[in-house]
């Protein structure tokens, strides 16, 4: 049986602050809590927002994975069409949290253990911000900035979803900086064929446009007090959260002690980026810092990098090198991964099948 | 309640998984090195398929999805991010040849028709 912390009318009373706003009770399988949600936001952020970890990866429709079914009240779903969507009982009262916003008071239900403001949880919020320093890295790569209105607070390897203007919903991006009420969120996006937002960015409206940022979100989060060994597969724009992570191990200078190694997997040689970003890296960790560019579709035929030397070089999917290079040596490792899909299932695969526990993956798929 | 033909047991290398047709229901067959195991094609939280999603090492099946385990030998679930025991059929080898118990299909509550509010928490 599910446990009841609070009776829902007890909810309804504490958490209601003004009849603009509808009040949520959410049963959960470790017990029932209370929010209240402006009909203009998700009841995904909105719960987020109050500090409880409701279910969520993507966070934008795309995963499925912040399933609820409404028990009472009326909810307005923006993307019916949602690929995370396709597998829900509708007529159960299934929904996305990401794609619901509340017509009144609820009660919903959620199929799993949900937890308000553990330790060392930063609640997310809705900030709106303007994008600029946009950097061209390579031929499909940007680099970009978001000043945001109001700061924020957010751990090495979190991401944020944007929202920008004449774009449907929301796209998630992780942090290549970190820190203690930044107002600026530094950003690296990839563009893919038909990929609205990496053309967006490319485009004339980027420089200068006003956004909305939701964050931070993620839980593939450095803290150095937690004493691992590093390991970081990633690929494509996947390699942004484990920049902020070098980048915090660097200023706390924790490879004094501690091992890095870093698996970056691009397509060619000229698709490398942040080599000068890696280079530092490897400079200050004095032997304890490895960064290895997995090419897989060239091989250049040597070891190192021909600009940056101190960056390895290696030919082949970036999982399959990292399981390669890595088997026998996942002691007291934590790994994050972070890239393409097909490549994060294949590097979890790797690491399973290397003995690694699962409490020591860390990884969010924006599927 | 029938025993119905799966495969034979060399066609499921160790800690690997197969999905065979059994007349009509679609069965994965995992064999994690001491033992085979008969179940559901799905993952009991979001329905990922296993054949593909699945790992096995050390007698523990992991969904990559969202890294839901099991351990094969004594079917307990495995970590606290586990929430939905696995099913499995009833197996046995005969002369290298794997028969399960196929009374009706195995499902998870989310494809249950008549699901009722405990379900959705899976502890119907």
């Amino acid at each position: 049986m599910t446990t009841t912390s609070l009776a829902r009318a007890d909810v309804a009373a504490i958490e209601r602050v003004d009849a603009d706003r509808c009040a949520i009770t959410v049963e959960t399988r470790s017990g029932t809590f209370g929010f209240d949600c402006a009909t203009s936001e998700t009841l995904l952020y909105a719960g987020l927002a109050h500090g409880l970890t409701l279910p969520h990866e993507c966070a934008t429709g795309t995963c499925g994975t912040c399933r609820a079914r409404v028990m009472s009240g009326d909810v307005e779903v923006a993307w019916e069409e949602a690929p995370g969507a396709a597998k829900l009982k509708r007529d159960k009262g299934d929904i996305l949290l990401c794609q619901a916003r509340a017509l009144g008071d609820c009660v919903l239900r959620v199929p799993s253990d949900v937890a308000e403001r553990p330790l060392r949880h930063q609640i997310p919020a809705p900030r709106p911000g303007v994008v600029g320093n946009l950097q061209q890295l390579t031929s499909d790569v940007v680099h970009f900035e978001i000043v945001l209105a109001e700061p924020m607070t957010f751990d090495a390897g979190q991401f944020v979803v944007i929202e920008a203007p004449g774009l449907e919903g929301g796209r998630a991006y992780s942090m290549v900086n970190y820190g203690r009420d930044l107002d600026r969120l530094e950003l690296v996006v990839k563009r893919k064929p038909g990929g609205g937002f990496g053309d967006w960015i490319n485009g004339p409206l980027a420089s200068g446009a006003n956004v909305k940022v939701f964050g931070p979100l993620g839980r593939a989060t450095f803290h150095p007090d937690e004493g691992h060994d590093l390991l970081m597969i990633a690929g494509g724009s996947g390699i942004a959260g484990m920049m902020s992570i070098l980048s915090r191990g660097v200023r706390e200078r924790y490879f004094e002690t501690r091992k890095a190694k870093v698996f970056f997997g691009v397509r060619t040689l000229a698709d490398g980026f942040y080599l000068e970003d890696f280079a530092r890296a490897i400079d200050a960790g004095g032997g304890n810092v490895e960064v290895t560019l997995a090419l897989s579709h060239e091989d250049a035929g040597r070891l190192d990098h021909p600009d940056f030397p101190t960056v390895k070089l290696a030919h082949g999917f970036v999982h399959e090198i990292a399981g390669e290079a890595m088997a026998g040596a996942y002691d007291n490792v934590m790994a994050y991964i972070a890239g393409p899909p097909p490549m994060v299932d294949g590097a979890i695969r790797s690491l399973i099948i290397g003995g690694v526990g699962r409490s020591a993956i860390r990884y969010d798929k924006f599927g | 309640m029938s025993w119905t033909y799966l495969c034979d047991a060399s066609e499921v290398a160790p800690n690997t998984l197969k999905l065979v047709d059994a007349k009509g229901v679609r069965i994965i067959v995992a064999n994690y090195g001491s033992g085979f195991r008969a179940m559901p094609p799905i993952c009991p939280h979001m329905e990922e398929p296993l054949d593909e999603s699945g790992v096995i090492a050390n007698c523990v099946l992991t969904c990559t999805k969202h890294l839901w385990a099991w351990n094969l030998a004594t079917l307990e679930m495995d970590g606290a991010e586990t929430e939905k025991p696995l099913k499995t059929y009833d197996l046995k080898e005969e002369d290298g040849r794997l028969l399960a118990l196929v009374d009706q299909e195995l499902t998870y509550d989310f494809d249950e028709e008549d699901d009722d509010d405990d379900d959705f928490f899976g502890k119907g």
